[in-house]
């Protein structure tokens, strides 16, 4: 008798072996599944979620010199030029409107692979006036950060209620309704960037060409505070560079609306100087470099693709100047800068569309 | 708390692990932690009345068991059915409104049940308050039901259950399918009813009909769907609640559709109103009474059928407290006594004609409970009796349809309404085989793993993707919570 229950208790304790063995192998096949179908769920747009993707594809301490901020550094500084004309290697971490919250966490991540030999941060959020934000463009572009603390670190930030982060964390209560857009190219692992290829180091071409007048500025040192969370948040940017040893600089870029930036960018670049951060604001009219208001922008604020080659070339010759940046031409571990320099220098005369989806989002 | 919420998903998880962490003898202490927290997260004035309907129903039990006195039977009931009359016809009374608890009538109803049954001798009253408390607040029946018996849910509730891997396996498939009913299709058709309700003026008549057929799965999905994704999660506990659909819309008769419709609350009307009725003084003399102008067959049937009539006044009232409930309930009540009291002619032209009781007959029977469910449905979503006639006219006015493109964009864009249709042909699959077969659940917990396991991770991919939640989506309460 008590050797039918020792019997019954044995097979009884492999039946559940069996079942918690099975259910571990089914919830990791589901976790696989659904991690995949978010993938293909997320919109793979201009506005800054496959540069963090493709990011992470980069060879482990390669990229050195970084940028991070909107989309009118993305739309800027041209990797490409940076590459041909000066062998930096260079990876725009940008995404639209990204407001210096997102780009702390964006930036904490991105320094567990990468160690720059300098940073550059984008001025523009200084102007940016709101504490939180959920618009798509910004909050989708963090769904591209793989580790967990930084994503939901950057998702609380956007959001007021701490109580919708589950949302944004879980990714689909908020982005399955885009399944109505998936296209054949959202499959695709890892992303096409929008056509410009596996090689592709963040930079998105703005095409168009609209006229614009050099901004009237009286430049005063008159200050403007900025709004109390990215004055929070810059601060701890300045912190982490710090931290981590790595110098950072401040990049204004130019801009046909300038005007309306200048005393925020006064006000930032006087807490720079408290962390002994320095930084160059290519809107100074002392700063003469060939950039034609007339003709380099592709709307009130974006750098257009021969705007971004003229920018790009004076960033490259202050960037060299100021930091101890080597030739990476002709090093096979660079060889990825230099296919995507080819690719787009040759896609260059011809170039009339990035091929990218360009539907707004809210 | 939404069952359908992430938190909910957390208690369940929270629950199973506690429950098989437990020894078995005090795991019911797992679920009443549950249920507790679940009924105060739903509104502490609902667990207040929770509470004290079920401190009510165990010392009423005890007494009743002691002194079988249909008085104190009486008191009783009042106390527990007064108390959800009460909130139920405050607000139209007053016009102020009430927090109404959640589950308010399906635990009225479960522990009337109780006290009837104790009374009865059918069952023997629990010493333990706080199994009745139980009983009455499991938090997988609170928000929508099934409306079960002591005999059905008391023992299994506190007796422990053992983890098996078949319960889990089965309970998270059904949960599932819930899952896949509620959001993919009833949140989904939940625009068309809408579109019925705003535009009615100017709709065409396959419009209406179709919006009422939709609105008639919506509410199966709906309900159902609810129904399963909670006995899913009992099961997992080892605890079975008791079906209350059985693919109605398969029914060969508008009795045989309440039979699989909604199944708890009519057994619960059946056993403690209707029989109770059938059987009185009352009813025996009534019959005797009419015998000689009417004949002993109908005099029989008579009883019987004001019963029925009185029945469903009462599950219509139950359902909605308005003037649309005394239509829908009436009027199911008039059909089921029609029905019941035409019965034997009904018979004799059966044999007369010679007419088949399968084959060709199945679906023309099929068709003519259809129609006569559809017609109860109108006033089902309608706001006031007079919308639902106006309705069920135009319906008959004009099939015009030169403006089905507009129409049918106008409501929802063209891949709703293909999803929609291809997750309406799963649903019927679906069913088909479980018509066939009682246990599909079953069925594919035991199946190999290579064919369970794909389905399972495309049914969660599904629901994850073309379910109706989160933004772009208004997901919908499930219509019968407000009960």
């Amino acid at each position: 008798m008590a050797e039918a229950t020792i019997q019954q208790n044995t097979g009884r304790k492999r039946v559940l072996a069996a079942f918690w063995a099975r259910l571990v192998c089914f919830a990791l096949l589901t976790l696989a599944a659904l991690w995949y179908t978010a993938y293909v769920l997320i919109p793979k747009h201009d506005y800054g979620v496959c540069s963090m993707m493709h990011y992470y594809r980069q060879p482990r301490d390669t990229v050195d010199v970084l940028a991070v901020g909107t989309s009118i550094a993305y739309a800027g500084i041209n990797t490409n030029v940076l590459w041909e004309e000066y062998g930096i290697a260079a990876y725009d971490l940008c995404s639209a409107e990204q407001p210096f919250w997102v780009t702390y966490y964006t930036l904490q991540e991105a320094l567990k692979t990468q160690t720059p030999r300098v940073i550059l941060l984008d001025a523009k959020p200084a102007m940016y006036t709101k504490d939180y934000s959920k618009r798509g463009r910004i909050i989708m572009s963090t769904f591209g950060i793989r580790s967990l603390d930084n994503r939901l670190g950057a998702i609380r930030a956007c959001l007021e209620d701490p109580a919708d982060a589950m949302d944004y964390l879980l990714a689909f209560p908020v982005l399955h309704s885009e399944y109505k857009k998936v296209g054949l190219g959202n499959f695709a692992y890892p992303p096409e960037n929008g056509g410009r290829g596996g090689d592709w180091k963040g930079f998105i071409e703005e095409d168009a060409v609209e006229q614009h007048s050099k901004p009237s500025v009286v430049w005063n040192n008159v200050r403007r505070s900025i709004n109390a969370r990215e004055e929070e948040y810059v601060r701890l940017i300045f912190s982490l560079a710090q931290e981590k040893g790595i110098p950072l600089m401040l990049v204004a870029m130019p801009n046909p609306d300038y005007a309306n930036d200048h005393m925020y960018f006064n006000y930032l670049w006087s807490i720079a100087g408290e962390y002994g951060v320095t930084g160059i604001n290519y809107n100074d009219p002392s700063l003469r470099y060939g950039l034609r208001y007339s003709s380099d922008f592709a709307d009130w604020q974006h750098l257009n693709v021969k705007g971004s080659i003229t920018f790009s070339r004076k960033l490259g010759e202050d960037l060299k100047a100021l930091y101890d940046l080597p030739d990476r031409r002709g090093d096979p571990a660079y060889e990825s800068w230099a296919a995507a320099a080819d690719a787009w220098f040759e896609k260059l005369p011809t170039f009339e569309s990035s091929g990218m989806i360009t539907e707004e989002i809210p | 708390m939404s069952i359908l919420s992430i938190e909910f998903l957390a208690l369940v998880g929270a629950v199973l692990i506690l429950y098989y962490a437990l020894p078995l003898k005090i795991r019911w202490i797992a679920l009443l932690a549950a249920s507790g927290v679940f009924a105060a997260l739903s509104g502490w004035q609902g667990a207040a009345h929770l509470t004290a309907a079920a401190l009510v129903a165990w010392g009423g039990g005890l007494a009743l068991q002691k002194h079988r006195s249909r008085i104190l039977l009486a008191v009783c009931l009042t106390a527990e059915i007064g108390a959800m009359a009460f909130i139920k016809l405050y607000p139209l009374l007053t016009g102020a409104m009430l927090a109404i608890p959640l589950g308010l009538s399906y635990f009225t109803f479960q522990l009337a049940g109780y006290l009837i049954d104790v009374y009865r001798g059918k069952a023997r009253a629990a010493s333990n308050p706080l199994r009745v408390l139980l009983f009455a607040g499991y938090f997988l029946q609170l928000p929508q039901g099934p409306i079960s018996t002591w005999k059905e849910l008391g023992d299994q509730l506190t007796e422990g259950h053992r983890l098996e891997p078949v319960n889990i396996v089965s309970g998270f498939q059904r949960m599932l399918w819930g899952f896949f009913k509620k959001l993919v299709i009833a949140d989904r058709l939940a625009p068309v009813t809408e579109a019925l309700l705003k535009e009615e003026a100017a709709l065409p008549g396959w419009f209406v009909l179709g919006g009422v057929v939709l609105y008639a799965i919506r509410l199966y999905a709906d309900f159902s769907g609810g129904l399963d994704l909670v006995r899913g999660v009992s099961r997992m506990l080892g605890i079975g609640l008791p079906e209350n659909f059985r693919r109605p819309f398969f029914a060969q008769s508008v009795a045989e559709y309440w039979r699989r419709w909604h199944i708890t609350l009519g057994a619960w009307f059946r056993s403690y109103v209707l029989y109770p009725l059938v059987t009185s003084k009352a009813a025996v003399r009534l019959s005797r009474l009419v015998s000689r102008p009417l004949g002993k067959k109908t005099a029989r049937a008579l009883p019987s059928a004001l019963a029925t009539l009185l029945v469903f006044l009462l599950i219509g009232v139950w359902h909605m407290m308005s003037w649309n409930a005394v239509v829908f309930g009436g009027y199911f009540g008039l059909v089921m006594a029609a029905s019941l009291l035409m019965e034997p002619l009904w018979k004799t032209l059966q044999r007369t004609l010679c007419l088949p009781k399968g084959g060709w007959m199945r679906p023309l029977r099929l068709i003519r409970t259809w129609i006569l469910v559809l017609i109860a449905q109108y006033f089902a979503f309608t706001n006031s009796p007079s919308q639902g006639f106006s309705l069920l006219r135009q319906t008959f006015a004009s099939w015009d349809f030169h403006r089905f493109t507009e129409l049918c964009t106008g409501v929802m864009p063209g891949l709703e309404w293909l999803i929609a249709g291809i997750a309406l042909v799963i649903l019927l699959v679906v069913d088909l085989i479980c018509e066939k077969k009682t246990d599909l659940c079953d069925g594919l917990a035991r199946a190999r793993i290579w064919l369970r396991w794909p389905l399972l991770i495309a049914l969660i991919i599904i629901i994850a993707v073309f379910g109706c939640y989160g933004e772009g989506f208004d997901s919908a309460a499930f219509v019968y919570t407000q009960f």
